[in-house]
């Protein structure tokens, strides 16, 4: 079977498992637990095939790149939305650690949710996200990647109210929600924007274009910068990933451990050379990474909470591939990225057991394991680290000024607005 | 002036008339009415074929040669006649009986008169006769407000005052104040449609009174029929201002009814400020005078059709459900007992607000670029709006179906047989015309292409 048709089979797969399924189950079918365990098993050990067959294929061929034109997805006028996959040196290995790292985080929740109300849900969402993954990595045009950001958004969310009967991870998930489409918000204007300047969003028009180097280019670089915050959890959109943590552990540890998390630092790896090009996205990205992993590595610290202080953790990790990425040090990024992935992967698996080990451990060691970083904190004068204990207490007081300055003010504008409304009973919205 | 081959036309349009009187009076009245509205789906169904085999132009009806199939109606008299159909089978047992479903067979009537109409004439009927069902009461007691009974007769009242302008002969007094149709034209528009500042009476008819009647007449969308016909015969130098105003006022609905919603917390009211705001983009499409931007008008008209009916039923559904869904002051958690009810539900929403996948986004995708090429600011503030649509709509979504199940509400049914199968066919209209939106873009091209031809007349752009 030709490569170009390996790859659309590939990120196929899991969405027409995922639209079968519900369909299926929507028109009043069961799916039992059984059945759909074994379908995961399959589809997904038949997924890591392909991924090792495109990998050795392009390898054996000599392949740095391959191209997929499927077509237009659909055309009005002189306007065409172009369904072109691309897998090359940056994509293969994202793509196959998607492949690998869900497949595990799929035969471990098989047992972990075992008779769990929310079984089929779960995996129906799992299928949806891999789906959106594989299609951010191999997209080669924004116009295409954005089909799969949104689709890992929504899935992110929706697995975060996966405990829907708890009003916490109801309240939490709205909060990631809003804080993905205000992230969007920068990706479609960045997508509308290249399209009306530059004329394409795919990758080669989009870093190849003579405009791209201009005031234009620096614009939708800056836009995109900001949408791969968004995804990442890094600078303004520091507060939604602690609030993700809500979601089943098996979740938290493909999305917030590997793969959605590290979207942003693919979107970033892949627009590069259009960076390279603009002073104020390089240091836009450098400034966000440095700034989000102090603050991740301090409140870190203050965390109570295993899961809490992993997402704090992977939140400095990847402000810190941001900064790598702004230097320009692409690959070295790009192996953080993976290794992370897997180490993070490894480390939200265990967490249910993280008590047990860390007693384990530390009964081996004779009581003796002194805290990381202790050190460090005592080279500070004292009122520094008081305030700075304060601030990571207080997470950095996100969510006070996410409140204050943001929220109350659109609030009080949405009340104001009743005024062309006559008699209107107008009430605080119960919830954000 | 080709013709139909048989009159689709006017047997569907009899087959709802008959509907309308067997079923006033009928045991089962929502057998009858479903009966009626299929045969009439099924003659627009073959109407709608005709039609797109002829390719652009016009058939008339053989037997009333002032209806006719093009482009433009096509299709949607088809995609209406099936949600007519839908909500008769969709709306639960109290919302089926006594005059009720003649009552939406009138609505259905009425629309798809306008739809119909080749002249001024029949399409005037058609917004007076849309006016009836609620005026004779035929939706038992629930009433509708002042408010909205106003505005609804305000803008039939335009409508008629727009012809009357219009087509007055120039040799009459009246000619002299021949522009003056523009101003009732755009009164006519922003009443019907809820624009800005209007916007207000039709979340009255959403919160207070009959809802699935609402649906029907709410997803008619003749304010866009309106300036649709409207372009292709108007006065070039009042068209334009008309058009203009019309642009901005759909671009601030959007907008405001957008940011509005944040202050809002009862079900219906936040629905409908997300109708209001989602069925605003299609005027702002088709007022963007390039193709992009009026082929995704005219394919989110099916959109917003489909996914808001879809919403609105199963609220309803909710509503007879529990006593009340009402201004709650927490979170209902009905997924736990409805989850089919929710997924539906979360489908509609995401595919209204142009989710990836789902045929939303391509329609918003095709109206950004028609905004983005001819006014930039407009475009960013649809932009702003869909994501605030979508935040809306999860709050909605959460108020409803996430959270812990109050006690009183001890066991529902999920989504029933009947329920389900509409349901299912409306989530795979959204979402395999969103894989494959060519097709139904295709069915709108057409009539986008005469559109777009006839914008230079009308006084438009025209801008590619």
């Amino acid at each position: 079977m030709p490569l170009k048709t390996l790859i659309p089979l590939l990120i196929a797969t899991p969405g027409a498992l995922f639209l079968g399924l519900s369909l299926v189950w929507l028109l009043g079918a069961g799916v039992s637990e059984r059945a759909m365990a074994r379908i995961t098993k399959a589809v997904y050990s038949l997924l890591t095939l392909l991924a090792v067959i495109i990998g050795w294929r392009m390898s054996a061929e000599g392949a740095h790149s391959v191209r997929v034109l499927i077509g237009d997805w659909f055309t009005v006028g002189h306007y065409g939305y172009p369904l072109t996959l691309l897998v090359d040196g940056l994509s293969l290995p994202l793509v196959g650690m998607t492949v690998v790292l869900v497949s595990i985080v799929g035969f471990f929740s098989v047992r972990y949710l075992h008779r769990d109300p929310g079984f089929l849900r779960f995996f129906l969402l799992l299928h949806l996200f891999t789906f959106g993954s594989l299609l951010v990595f191999t997209a080669d045009s924004l116009d295409l990647l954005i089909v799969g950001w949104e689709t890992v958004a929504i899935t992110s969310v929706l697995l975060v109210g996966f405990f829907q009967y708890r009003p916490e991870p109801v309240r939490n998930a709205l909060w990631v929600f809003t804080s993905y489409r205000v992230a969007d918000l920068f990706m479609l204007l960045a997508i509308f924007l290249a399209h009306h300047w530059l004329g394409t969003t795919s990758w080669d028009g989009l870093l190849g274009a003579e405009e791209g180097r201009g005031i234009h280019g620096t614009v939708v670089a800056v836009l995109l910068v900001i949408a791969a915050g968004g995804k990442s959890s890094q600078g303004p959109f520091w507060g939604w990933l602690p609030r993700a943590m809500e979601g089943p552990t098996p979740s938290s540890a493909v999305f917030y451990g590997a793969i959605s998390i590290h979207t942003g630092a693919y979107l970033l790896l892949r627009i590069e050379p259009l960076i390279r090009h603009s002073w104020i996205a390089t240091g836009l990205i450098i400034i966000t990474g440095l700034a989000t992993a102090f603050l991740g590595t301090l409140v870190h610290r203050t965390c109570a909470d295993a899961k809490t202080s992993l997402a704090y953790a992977s939140q400095t990790q990847i402000g810190l591939i941001f900064v790598e990425i702004g230097l320009g040090w692409s690959t070295f990024a790009l192996i953080h990225l993976i290794s992370h992935a897997m180490l993070r992967t490894l480390q939200f698996l265990r967490t249910p057991s993280m008590l047990r080990d860390y007693h384990r451990v530390h009964a081996a060691a004779g009581g003796r394991i002194s805290p990381t970083g202790s050190h460090y904190e005592s080279l500070l004068p004292q009122s520094v680290q008081v305030w700075l204990y304060r601030l990571a207490l207080g997470r950095g007081f996100y969510d006070a000024i996410v409140d204050r300055w943001i929220i109350a003010p659109i609030q009080a504008l949405a009340r104001w607005l009743a005024i062309f409304e006559p008699r209107a009973p107008v009430k605080k919205a119960a919830d954000r | 002036m080709p013709h139909l081959s048989l009159p689709y036309i006017t047997v569907a349009l009899a087959c709802l008339l008959g509907g309308v009187l067997v079923s006033v009076k009928a045991a089962r009245p929502r057998r009858s009415a479903a009966l009626a509205a299929a045969l009439a789906f099924l003659c627009f169904l073959a109407a709608a074929h005709e039609s797109g085999s002829a390719g652009q132009g016009s058939l008339h009806d053989p037997l009333l040669p002032f209806f006719l199939a093009d482009g433009l109606n096509a299709v949607p008299m088809a995609f209406y006649a099936a949600l007519t159909l839908a909500v008769m089978v969709l709306a639960p047992r109290r919302d089926a009986a006594g005059q009720a479903p003649a009552g939406m067979l009138l609505i259905s009537l009425s629309v798809q008169t306008a739809y119909a109409a080749a002249s001024w004439i029949p399409m005037v009927a058609g917004w007076w006769l849309s006016c009836l069902p609620f005026a004779l009461g035929m939706f038992g007691s629930q009433r509708e407000t002042r408010l909205t009974i106003g505005i609804r007769l305000a803008s039939c009242v335009a409508l008629t005052a727009a012809v009357i302008f219009l087509s007055a002969p120039s040799t009459t007094g009246i000619a002299k104040y021949g522009t003056l149709w523009s101003l009732f034209f755009v009164i006519a528009v922003v009443c019907r449609k809820g624009l800005f500042p209007l916007h207000a009476g039709v979340v009255h008819a959403f919160e207070h009174g009959p809802l699935l009647p609402k649906a029907l007449l709410f997803n008619g969308h003749l304010g866009v029929v309106l300036v649709a016909r409207a372009m292709a015969v108007s006065q070039p130098a009042a068209a334009h201002h008309a058009f203009e105003f019309l642009s901005m006022a759909a671009v601030a609905t959007v907008g405001i009814a957008s940011l509005r919603a944040f202050a809002e917390s009862k079900p219906r009211r936040l629905l409908a400020f997300l109708c209001i705001s989602q069925a605003s983009f299609m005027l702002a499409g088709i007022t963007s005078t390039n193709i992009e931007g009026i082929t995704g008008a005219l394919t989110h008209w099916l959109v917003v059709s489909a996914a808001s009916t879809g919403l609105i039923c199963i609220v309803r559904a909710l509503e007879v459900r529990v006593s009340s869904t009402e201004d709650p002051l927490m979170h209902l958690g009905l997924a736990a007992k409805a989850p089919r009810l929710a997924t539906f539900f979360l489908l509609c929403g995401l595919a209204l607000v142009g989710l990836p996948g789902t045929l939303g986004y391509c329609a918003e995708e095709l109206i950004f670029h028609g905004m983005l090429q001819n006014h930039l600011s407009a475009g960013i503030v649809l932009l702003v709006a869909t994501v605030f649509n979508a935040i809306n709509l999860l709050r909605l979504y959460n108020t409803l179906f996430l959270g812990v199940l109050p006690k009183h509400v001890i066991n529902i049914p999920d989504a029933l047989p009947r329920e389900r199968w509409p349901l299912t066919v409306c989530i795979l209209f959204l979402v395999l015309g969103g894989l494959m939106p060519r097709v139904v873009i295709g069915w709108r091209s057409d009539a986008a292409n005469s559109l777009e031809k006839s914008l230079p007349a009308a006084g438009g752009s025209g801008h590619h």
